[in-house]
């Protein structure tokens, strides 16, 4: 109780702080909240960018295939490298070191190679997820106890079914883990890149409202946004909990 | 010398309940107990029937919810170890200290200078059978290697009561007997009141020169067996026998209520 | 043959293909070498951008080694004091999660705006990036010390400032160590950021310079520059992480 009462003054100081200092400083600069939400409103109702809905759905487009990609590239890696012992110690060790480089310096390959359309976008969220969803399969393969593998195979288990009933069910929460993760990270691959350098989708907007100080609407397209990452993450984490459930 | 002064541990009418988010378990009665000093008490009674909860209480780390403990007629009302050391039913070594910087831990909080330390922890390190093994991490020993760091670690402190949480409950028999036979012989020589908490009668009948039987949860005292034989003791003897039998006839009908209860 | 032999085998081996395939389908023509260089002209590139681009790496490891400093002297301290004190734990921890999971390139924009071009904006960016993945990592691990050992401590008779010096903080070494490890790669991850975006100078500068001018031998091999630097670190961290906590398993 006052734990959240707490809470809620924390969050209330830094609104009006930021309200009393935007108002004091240079409308470019500081935004106010009171302005943003008529900004919001305008946003939403279509007014301030007309095609608002398909820069969002062409976010949202770049992020599924990124994602689809990644989960595809990621899970079929991580079980070849967690299956196979000697390629997993010869490639987990490169892979792990690949994933000490911050991601963003392959940005300009890629542009450079994918151009300035989606594909760039699709591309570098797909490199920023395939590496979450790689290490927690391979994690989780690791993770499962050999012993029931023997256990299992003593009982007369078919590789399928020892995949089945011992490996998947026992790597499955480190993995629904990673395909979180690889989500939020295949989700802020695309939005980087478009504020990198595209021609369209929500990151393009924002880069165009800062760049011509319309401060205001570039603050709501953040709110936009952030409700797209936020539903995304909720609509993972619901996934996530269903799985959970289901191994337990 | 009057009753009272050779009481060294009183425990008065306590009880206590945990509240979980999943429910309330009543873990103790309303157990009442008198250790007079030198004494080796063992206390003995199903799983779950509140024998570390009650050692918690003695160490000043559970608070009881009714009744009092007391100790040399003061009331416990944190850890004291210039006179109480524990050894846990978890060993609880710390992973990032040597075995001889577990040994040295208390003394360490003492304010005890490193000489002494180091000089204390050897000198226990070879009767616990780890004289190889003092720069080892507890990653790099066996189960009952870290049970026995974990006793050093609460010898080295060197006070009058020993609390000991099923201290052997992870060694193999062998060792397990090896062990008793020289806890005994420090408890003889140094005069410590020990209180001993284990599932085996073998162990009980042994060691102890009173063995306490709780109920099943919430643990209350059954009964009291005073054991005023001499050592070591021959387990085949009629009478031993006889003690034995009377002490799992006891520990029978508890133990079966606390399986079919859970 | 042993078989750590044959792993380094096939690891060199693989590399080896790697680039062969890469360096042949660049000759026959199958890539565009406008997009993609060969291999061989990539390792004749490092010497066409050499100085120039060790000063904008220079000049990107500097920003980052503020920005590091501040996460870092920030980050640790405030994680341990959040992780330890449960009052604020409580109130404190649903901000840091919720600050840590906004995608920070979202404020990119606003941070550029209010400290301008060159090194202020990727110090500051640099050092958000880095302090909230230090934050949680330390918090959690501070969070996740055994009760156990705690209250083995307190039956030692340890003052509440002794468990924290001898149990919390050795039992944190780990995560805090590991927090490091990630924050020192966001930390220039945020730094490469704001200089492909709003640089005048450094290695993101660089990067982009090269990738809008099609010039990719040279941007291949200033990024397996960056790249260098970066595994250097982490690997160094490593080792480090090797040294102080030899006593985990
Ligand atoms: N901190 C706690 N919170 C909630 N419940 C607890 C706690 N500690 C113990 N209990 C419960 O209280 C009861 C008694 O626990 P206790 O550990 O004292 O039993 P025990 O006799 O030592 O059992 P065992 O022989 O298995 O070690 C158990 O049912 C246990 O689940
Ligand atoms: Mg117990």
């Amino acid at each position: 109780m006052t734990t959240s009462a707490f809470r809620l003054a924390i969050l209330s100081g830094v609104l009006a702080l930021w309200e009393i200092a935007a108002r004091a400083g240079n409308p470019l600069l500081y935004v106010p909240p009171s302005a943003v939400l008529p900004s919001l409103v305008n946003l939403v109702a279509l007014r301030s960018y007309p095609d608002l809905l398909e820069h969002v759905l062409l976010t949202a487009r770049e992020i599924a295939v990124a994602y689809a990609l990644a989960v595809a590239g990621g899970v079929g890696v991580g079980c070849a490298l967690g299956g196979h012992r000697v390629l997993g110690r010869a490639y987990a060790p490169m892979l792990a070191a690949l994933y000490a480089v911050p991601a963003v310096v392959w940005y300009p390959s890629l542009m450079l190679f994918f151009g300035l359309d989606a594909a760039s976008k699709i591309a570098f969220g797909f490199l920023l997820g395939f590496f979450p969803i790689t290490l927690a399969v391979l994690a989780g393969t690791r993770q499962v106890n050999p012993h029931l593998v023997t256990v299992a195979r003593s009982f007369g288990a078919s590789p399928l079914a020892v995949f089945a009933k011992v490996l998947l069910p026992g790597m499955l929460f480190t993995l629904v883990g990673g395909l979180r993760t690889g989500l939020a990270l295949a989700v802020i691959g695309v939005i980087v890149g478009e504020v990198l350098g595209a021609k369209a989708g929500m990151g393009t907007l924002i880069n165009h409202a800062y760049g011509l100080f319309r401060t205001a609407d570039y603050v709501a397209l953040v709110l936009v946004t952030l409700v797209l990452i936020v539903t995304s993450d909720v609509l993972a984490s619901l996934v996530e909990r269903r799985a959970r459930r289901w191994t337990t | 010398m009057t009753v009272a002064d050779a009481e060294l541990i009183r425990i008065d009418g306590v009880a206590k309940r945990y509240r979980t988010a999943s429910g309330v378990v009543d873990a103790l009665g309303d157990v009442s107990l008198a250790v007079p000093e030198g004494q080796f008490c063992t206390i003995i009674g199903p799983s779950g029937c509140g024998k570390s909860t009650l050692l918690g209480m003695l160490a000043g780390l559970v608070g009881p919810d009714g009744g009092r403990v007391l100790i040399e007629g003061q009331p416990v009302t944190g850890p004291d170890p210039r006179r109480v050391a524990t050894v846990f039913q978890d060993p609880g070594l710390f992973p990032w200290r040597t075995a001889l910087e577990n040994v040295e831990f208390g003394l360490e909080l003492q304010g005890a200078d490193r000489g002494r330390r180091r000089a204390v922890a050897t000198e226990l390190l070879g009767p616990l059978g780890l004289r190889g093994f003092a720069e080892k991490y507890p990653r790099e020993l066996s189960g009952g290697m870290k049970q026995r760091v974990a006793i050093g670690r609460a010898l080295a402190i060197d006070t009058k009561i020993l609390l000991m949480d099923e201290p052997f409950g992870a060694l193999d028999e062998q060792t397990r007997m090896l062990m008793g036979e020289w806890l005994l012989d420090i408890w003889r020589r140094t005069n410590k009141t020990v209180i001993f908490v284990t599932h085996s009668l073998h162990e009980a009948l042994a060691l102890s020169t009173r063995v306490v039987v709780m109920t099943a949860r919430p643990g209350r005292i059954k009964s009291v067996l005073e054991l005023p034989l001499g050592y070591p003791r021959a387990m085949e003897s009629p009478e031993l026998v006889t003690l034995r039998a009377k002490l799992w006839s006891e520990i029978r009908d508890e133990s079966l209520r606390a399986m079919s209860e859970s | 043959m042993s078989e750590a032999r044959r792993i380094r085998l096939l690891q060199v081996a693989s590399v080896l293909a790697v680039l062969a395939v890469w360096e042949a389908s660049a000759r026959a023509g199958w890539v565009d070498p406008l997009f993609v260089a060969p291999p061989s002209v990539v390792a004749r590139a490092f010497g066409a951008i050499g100085g120039a681009a060790l000063i904008a790496l220079g000049d990107t490891l500097a920003k980052t080694a503020v920005a590091y400093t501040l996460a870092v002297g920030l980050g640790v301290p405030a994680g341990l004091m959040i992780g330890s004190v449960r009052a604020v734990h409580d109130v404190v921890h649903p901000f840091v999660v919720a600050l840590y999971g906004i995608p920070k390139i979202l404020v990119l924009p606003w941070i550029v705006l209010l400290l301008g071009f060159g090194t202020a904006p990727a110090v500051a960016y640099g050092a958000i990036h880095g302090l909230f993945p230090i934050l949680v990592l330390v918090i959690g691990g501070v969070r996740d010390v055994d009760p156990a050992l705690i209250t083995v401590a307190r039956s030692y008779g340890a003052r509440p400032w002794q468990i924290y010096w001898k149990v919390i903080l050795p039992a944190s070494v780990p995560s805090v160590l590991a927090s490091l490890r990630l924050g020192i790669v966001f930390c220039l991850l945020g730094v490469l950021i704001v200089e492909m975006f709003a640089g005048v100078r450094g290695m993101g500068h660089v990067l982009n310079a090269l990738a809008n001018g099609f010039q990719a031998a040279q941007l291949f091999a200033a990024t397996a520059l960056v790249s260098a630097a970066s595994i250097g670190f982490v690997l160094a961290l490593d080792a480090l992480n090797e040294k102080l906590s030899h006593w985990r398993g």
